[in-house]
């Protein structure tokens, strides 16, 4: 496809040069870092050539003094290419942010950002057809969602299929189809009132709840950047779902939040449908068990996973609220993106909420030590009494405006852990109210250490509530200055060489 | 109908010498239920004529349907005695009224933890035998639990029916069948002589054998006969038992006692000529309808017939005469209060099996005295499912103090630990319950000796708990139940529509309260797996779940699946090394399978994490050849701490080894929970830590770079050291006659099974074979065996070891390649296993 058109040159520079900025940063996915420079350099010349003119329907006078506008490229983000780098953004103080590639269209919270999504491949009629005849065989509604390289097509998209749906439609039968739009490739951040609680605005926005209006007719959904009205009375379980794209996180994220729904995906590249998501239940059932697990956890760590996407602070402390109430023990913890190495160097945590977009949330390897759960899996497990109904949300800003986690009546009921087959208690949440900070740390390092005394040479097998519990559990607690033995000892001559064999293992 | 009132009850449970608690124990088919019933009808809850047809204690639709039992059922009855037939007892007694709490028992081995529950609530047991069958697998079983936990037991030798009608053999023969039941029972019971329980054996002629016919309502022991004849030979009747048992013979000729057969045709053995012979003649006479020659003969007996019985004919006939004259109510009741200990008695002993304890506390005390003014001491030994939907009564035996409605008490769970708060609840009993029949009675409250159900504690009990007063901090628990079956018969559960899974989870947790055994969990692929004791118990449990616990949700099962384990055959065939991810340390390490037996003993806890390390080293090295030194150096066993795997430190000299063995530790509670095979439990892998090299910097070798490297480390060297799968092996024992031996090994051959015993049972045309089984081939053994040997056989499955499997899962070709490539794929991974480069670095 054309450099120009899958770049959308013209288009970015219209964007940067009707807002006047003069610093703009770049950010390209690694896949896309080899254009990158290509794409700076087309930009320039067409921003040149746009001032140019400008300045000539001014009459022809050169300003003097206003220079260039300055472009920065930016690889990913240390989150995800998904997100906006709005910290990389800061380092050159940039005004505005040019996203190339896949995006989840996470509002960003201090810098605008213009999307490209760039251009696949698709051939409409073929898609159409596909669907039509596919959905032509079972009653129900349509809904067409799309991946957002696909978003060019949209218009023709929409007039081939209804120009299908007509020649298929019978007299007892008409397909009725839904399409999903883009809701725009750009993001400003909220303006004004960013207060404490400023996130409203943009919950609102994207909300897939019902709007509260009395006059709509319709329930409006919104997941990654795509949004669609149903009409009121109808119910989106009843909707059969395409999905036009590659199988990708935000594919996961339409399936796992549309759960309910039929879901069938059309492969443009191969011009087939695929109707058989079954490890889609899988993943729910495995997610299920995460969130098992967590309810059993004793120390959460909260990941911090992005710092860019609107509204994360607030739910990181609204996670921390959460984690204490449930009486565990939150630390909060950055470690750019988590891998396995990173996150096994917190051994004391026996869960993860991974804070981030909703396309980067599932992050499920075995290769883990502990299972990391998204924030709405967080609210299932630590808030006691909740159960999973089936709906799914990955958006943790959808979770913002859930009720507000401190209200539920904490039943003393034990629950029953299907982890270990038993019933258990939770930890009373007074019981660590009423310690202040510092002293309740105090007082659970004791408690620790009095249980480590009673059988020292066992790996207790009780369960930690704190990091200064797990450290007395451990069989090495860091260099003991007062250790008996701690005589000098002889300097010896140590390794040579490099990590990957040093000098005296060669001769092995 | 029924002919007392709770009222009644409720007083007679004050007198606790007045109290038996029984449950009723066999083999499966050996006429538990049907017994249990006569029982059930002399105390008036159903009528005397459908008494062995309606199964009482079979109260659910489907145990009715197969006619087994699958839940122990509770039942109190209410007798009065009379004073004559009391007159020969000894003990403490307050007035004639007895209250007999009665467990009927299922016999099939599946439902075995059920036997347990009911045995831990009462102080005797009525095992019932097959006079023809005999003593049988799950007779042994069931009895040698009983006696464990202390549990008087006495024997009726039921279905003698057979011998009459069916068999029709004469009374020599039948002595001898007789003799041989009641010695082999026996032998089983010589074994738990104890000097607190006393001699527990059984003897007709100490009236503790009764001989029975429970479908037709009549039974009697040698007292019944012994009082009709003491007084005609002019001999106490306790001298006249002794003559109708053993080498004692009566020519009635010369009207002489002799203990040798004097060879004439008239001299015959006490009991046939006395028991035997009339009964055979009274059946014969009714069967045969000769009124004429029956009248008469009743008259003698002095039995006594209403005019309207009078006109029935043949098999109704001699069930109702046979009722009338021997009443199995009669004998057996006779026998129960006689020779079964009241809790008081009970206590006195069971009270060292019962309280963890010190055995002098005052709740140790007032379980010894059964004190109904002492602290509460009660014991829930099972949940029952309530009426309202969801709702679960916890089932259990006052042991002392008294439990009462409203009364507030402290919940200790099976984890509790004196003195923490762990598994620890305060709640409200809000009711107090007792079963009359199939009726519940709510009653104030319920002193101690007696079983009781009680309402509103259902949300913090699992399956069991001890309970006690609300201010009793420091008493201690009562002693959890051991089971002797193990829940080895895995069923993932899905559910059809996903938005279904919260029923399901719920129903999972009823089920798990609702069963003894059956255990509920979740797997790392988020599959719910029901685990059994055996085909048919994890049959009944997902009826139960579908139908019950889930109001009728569609749910699918998969085929059953069987945890495997992994193992390795030898040592590694080099030392194995793995790179960290930053590629600074480097962890060199051997696998190498665990000696004979050593799996086994840590399985035990005979070797495990807690020892002692000057003990375990002296185990390991005088039982296991290890040296005594390494003994010291091991780290850790794994998966969950305990298994029966583990990490040696076999390194010299390297610096900050220490600061690694917490990373090398969590590493190996990993890899051992999941092999590099299929991700199955290892079992009997030691890994032996032989070199470290380990960055300078602590920051370099943390956690993070030390936890994944001694996993693939251990992965590496698990696959360099011939790694094998081991299966699950049943122990199968199956009784059939010897013409069905020829479809027996057939089957088993087919199965993969082996034959290591074959035993004629002396006496009987019946042989008892034992056999090693595969779990993985157990699935429709059941139906295949009985369909190949026409239904004469019947096979009890229990679980007995693992075996490894000989082929090579690591040659694609190999069923145990294929095997791993089924597991990996049910788990979601991918099918082939993971190449040893993937774990093993180079330098």
């Amino acid at each position: 496809m054309d450099f120009e058109a899958n770049f959308e040159i013209d288009r970015t520079a219209d964007y940067i040069h009707s807002h006047n900025f003069t610093r703009v940063a770049l950010q390209f996915p690694d896949e896309l870092l080899k254009d990158s420079i290509r794409v700076v350099k087309e930009l320039r010349e067409k921003l040149r050539a746009l001032r140019k003119c400008d300045d000539d329907d001014r009459g022809g006078t050169l300003v003097e003094g206003k220079r260039d506008v300055g472009l920065y490229v930016m690889a990913d983000t240390a989150y995800g290419s998904c997100c906006v780098d709005e910290v990389g953004a800061a380092h050159i103080n940039a005004e505005c942010v040019v996203h190339y590639g896949h995006t989840c269209l996470s509002p960003t919270s201090t810098l605008p950002a213009f999307f490209v999504f760039g251009k696949a491949c698709i051939n409409v009629s073929d898609c159409a057809q596909k669907i039509c005849t596919f959905a032509s065989s079972c009653n129900k509604p349509i809904l067409v969602l799309l991946g957002l390289e696909y978003t060019y097509a949209i218009h023709d998209l929409k007039g081939t299929l209804e120009d299908e749906a007509l020649k298929l439609s019978t007299s007892s039968s008409k397909l009725d189809i839904n399409c999903a739009s883009v809701l725009s490739s750009t993001v400003a951040p909220p303006t004004g009132q960013m207060t404490s609680n400023g996130q409203a605005e943009v919950v609102n926005n994207l909300s897939s709840f019902p709007e509260a209006g009395d006059a709509e007719v319709h329930t409006s959904y919104s997941i990654s950047g795509l949004t669609w009205n149903i009409p009121h009375g109808q119910r989106i379980e009843d909707y059969l779902v395409f999905w036009i794209g590659l199988d990708n996180s935000a594919f996961a994220n339409v399936v796992l939040t549309l759960n309910a729904c039929e879901i069938v995906r059309y492969v443009p590249a191969e011009k087939s449908l695929i109707t058989d998501v079954s490890q889609i239940t899988r993943i729910l059932q495995r997610r299920y068990y995460l969130v098992e697990k967590a309810k059993d956890a004793g120390i959460v760590g909260i990941l911090v996973g992005t710092l860019g996407v609107a509204g994360y602070l607030h739910m990181i402390h609204q996670m921390k609220d959460l984690v204490t109430k449930a009486g565990k023990k939150a630390y909060t913890i950055v470690v750019g993106r988590p891998n396995p190495a990173k996150l096994a160097n917190f051994p004391e945590c026996d869960v993860f909420v991974y804070v981030s977009c909703a396309q980067t949330a599932l992050l499920d390897s075995k290769e883990f030590l502990a299972p990391i759960i998204t924030p709405f899996e967080a609210m299932l497990a630590f808030k006691r009494g909740s159960q999973w109904t089936g709906a799914y949300t990955m958006e943790f800003r959808d979770l913002m405006n859930m009720p507000s986690c401190g209200v539920e009546v904490g039943t003393d009921e034990p629950r029953f852990s299907f982890i270990l087959g038993r019933y258990v208690e939770d930890l009373d949440h007074e019981e660590i109210a009423d310690d202040s900070e510092g002293l309740a740390l105090a007082i659970s390092t004791e408690k620790a250490l009095r249980l480590r005394d009673k059988d020292v040479n066992t790996l207790a097998n009780i369960d930690p509530k704190s990091g200064a519990e797990f450290l007395a559990m451990r069989s090495y607690q860091g260099l003991d200055i007062h250790h008996d033995g701690s005589m000098p000892k002889p300097i010896v001559i140590g390794r040579t060489g490099r990590a990957a064999g040093y000098e005296n293992e060669k001769s092995q | 109908m029924v002919k007392f009132t709770a009222d009644e009850l409720r007083r007679i449970m004050d007198c606790k010498h007045n109290i038996r608690n029984m449950s009723v124990i066999a083999h499966v088919d050996h006429g538990k239920s049907t017994l249990t019933d006569s029982l059930v009808a002399a105390a008036g809850i159903i009528a005397q004529e459908v008494a062995g047809d309606v199964r009482m204690t079979d109260t659910r639709a489907d145990e009715a349907e197969r006619g087994i039992t699958i839940k122990s059922t509770g039942i109190s009855l209410y007798y009065q005695m009379t004073d004559e037939a009391l007159n020969a007892f000894k003990g403490e007694r307050d007035g004639n009224d007895y209250l007999i709490n009665l467990i009927d028992s299922p016999g099939h081995v599946d439902f075995s933890s059920e036997v347990t529950a009911a045995l831990r609530i009462t102080d005797g047991a009525l095992v019932v035998v097959d006079c023809i069958e005999g003593v049988c697998v799950q007779t042994e079983t069931v009895l040698r639990q009983a006696l464990g936990e202390r549990i008087r037991p006495v024997l009726t030798v039921n279905k003698m029916d057979r011998c009459f009608l069916e068999l029709q053999v004469d009374g020599e023969e039948a002595y001898t069948t007789f003799q041989k039941v009641i010695e082999n029972a026996n032998v089983i019971m010589a074994t738990y002589e104890d000097p607190l329980l006393g001699d527990v054996q059984v003897y007709p002629e100490k009236g503790t054998v009764a001989f029975s016919a429970g479908l037709h309502g009549w039974a009697f022991t040698l007292s019944n006969f012994a009082k009709m004849y003491a007084s005609k030979f002019g001999v106490d009747e306790a001298k006249m038992m002794e003559r109708l048992w053993g080498e004692n013979f009566f020519d009635p000729a010369t009207k002489k006692w002799t203990t040798k057969n004097t060879g004439t045709a008239t001299c015959k053995r006490g009991f046939v000529q006395f028991c035997y012979e009339p009964i055979k003649q009274v059946i014969a006479t009714c069967m045969n309808d000769q009124k004429d020659k029956l009248w008469p003969m009743l008259t003698k007996l002095g039995v006594q017939l209403k005019s309207e019985e009078k006109e029935l004919m043949g098999k109704a006939l001699m069930k109702r005469v046979m009722q009338t004259w021997l009443p199995a109510s009669s004998a057996l009741l006779e026998m129960m209060i006689y020779h079964l200990p009241s809790p008081a008695t009970a206590q006195r002993y069971r009270v060292e099996n019962l309280y963890e304890g010190p055995m002098d506390d005052v709740y140790a005390t007032a379980i010894r005295n059964c004190d109904p003014e002492g602290p509460l001491m009660l014991y829930v030994s099972k949940m029952i499912p309530a009426p309202d939907k969801g709702r679960f009564f916890a089932f259990g035996r006052v042991f002392a103090g008294k439990v009462s409605t409203g009364m507030k008490v402290r919940i200790m769970g099976p984890n509790y630990v004196p003195g923490e708060k762990k598994d620890l609840y305060v709640k409200n009993v809000q009711r107090t319950v007792i079963w009359m029949g199939k009726r519940q009675e709510t009653v104030e409250d319920v002193p101690c000796g007696n079983t009781v159900a009680m309402v509103g504690l259902d949300q913090f009990i699992t399956k069991n708990a001890t309970l006690t007063n609300e201010k009793e901090v420091d008493a201690h628990p009562i002693r959890a139940m051991k089971f002797s079956v193990s829940p080895v018969v895995r069923v993932a559960v899905q559910c059809k529509v996903a938005s279904d899974l919260p029923k399901l989870v719920e129903g999972l947790k009823r089920l798990a309260k609702s069963d003894p055994m059956v255990l509920c969990s979740i797997t790392e692929s988020g599959e719910h797996i029901i685990a059994g004791a055996g085909e048919l118990h994890l049959e009944i449990c997902l009826k139960d779940l579908q139908d019950d616990f889930m109001g009728g949700a569609e749910i699918s099962k998969s085929d059953p699946v069987v945890s495997f384990r992994e193992t390795v055959l030898e040592k590694s065939s080099r030392v194995v090394m793995s790179k960290s991810p930053n590629k600074h340390n480097r962890l060199y390490m051997e696998a190498r399978p665990m000696e004979d037996g050593l799996a086994e003993a840590i399985d035990e806890g005979r070797i495990g994490p807690r020892d002692d390390p000057k003990i375990r080293s002296k185990i390991l090295a005088e039982e296991f050849g290890w040296d005594k030194d390494l003994a010291k150096k091991i780290w850790c066993f794994g998966p969950e701490t305990t298994g029966p795997n583990m990490v040696v430190d076999m390194c010299k000299g390297v610096q900050y080894l220490n600061e690694i063995k917490d990373s090398v530790v969590a590493g190996f509670q990993w890899a051992s929970k999941e092999g590099a095979l299929a991700e199955e439990n290892m079992r009997g892998i030691c890994f032996e830590v032989c070199d470290v090299v380990l960055h300078a910097d602590a920051i370099h070798r943390g956690g993070g770079q030390v936890i994944p490297t001694a996993r693939r480390v251990m992965y590496a060297s698990q696959l360099t050291a011939k790694p094998r799968l081991m299966e699950p092996i049943y122990l199968v024992e199956i009784q059939a006659p010897e013409q069905a031996l020829g479809g027996i090994y057939s089957v088993l051959n087919q199965k993969r099974g082996h034959v290591f015993e074959e035993m004629q049972r002396p006496g009987t045309p019946l042989y008892n074979i034992k056999a090693y089984l595969p779990v993985v081939e157990s699935f429709g053994f059941s139906s295949t065996l009985r369909a190949a040997t026409s239904g004469q056989a019947f096979p009890q499955c229990v679980f007995d070891h693992w075996e490894i499997m000989t082929q090579d899962p690591l040659d694609p070709t190999s069923q145990a390649a294929a095997l791993v490539g089924n597991i990996r794929k049910r788990k979601g991974l991918k099918e082939a296993i993971t190449p040893l480069s993937e774990f093993e670095d180079k330098l």
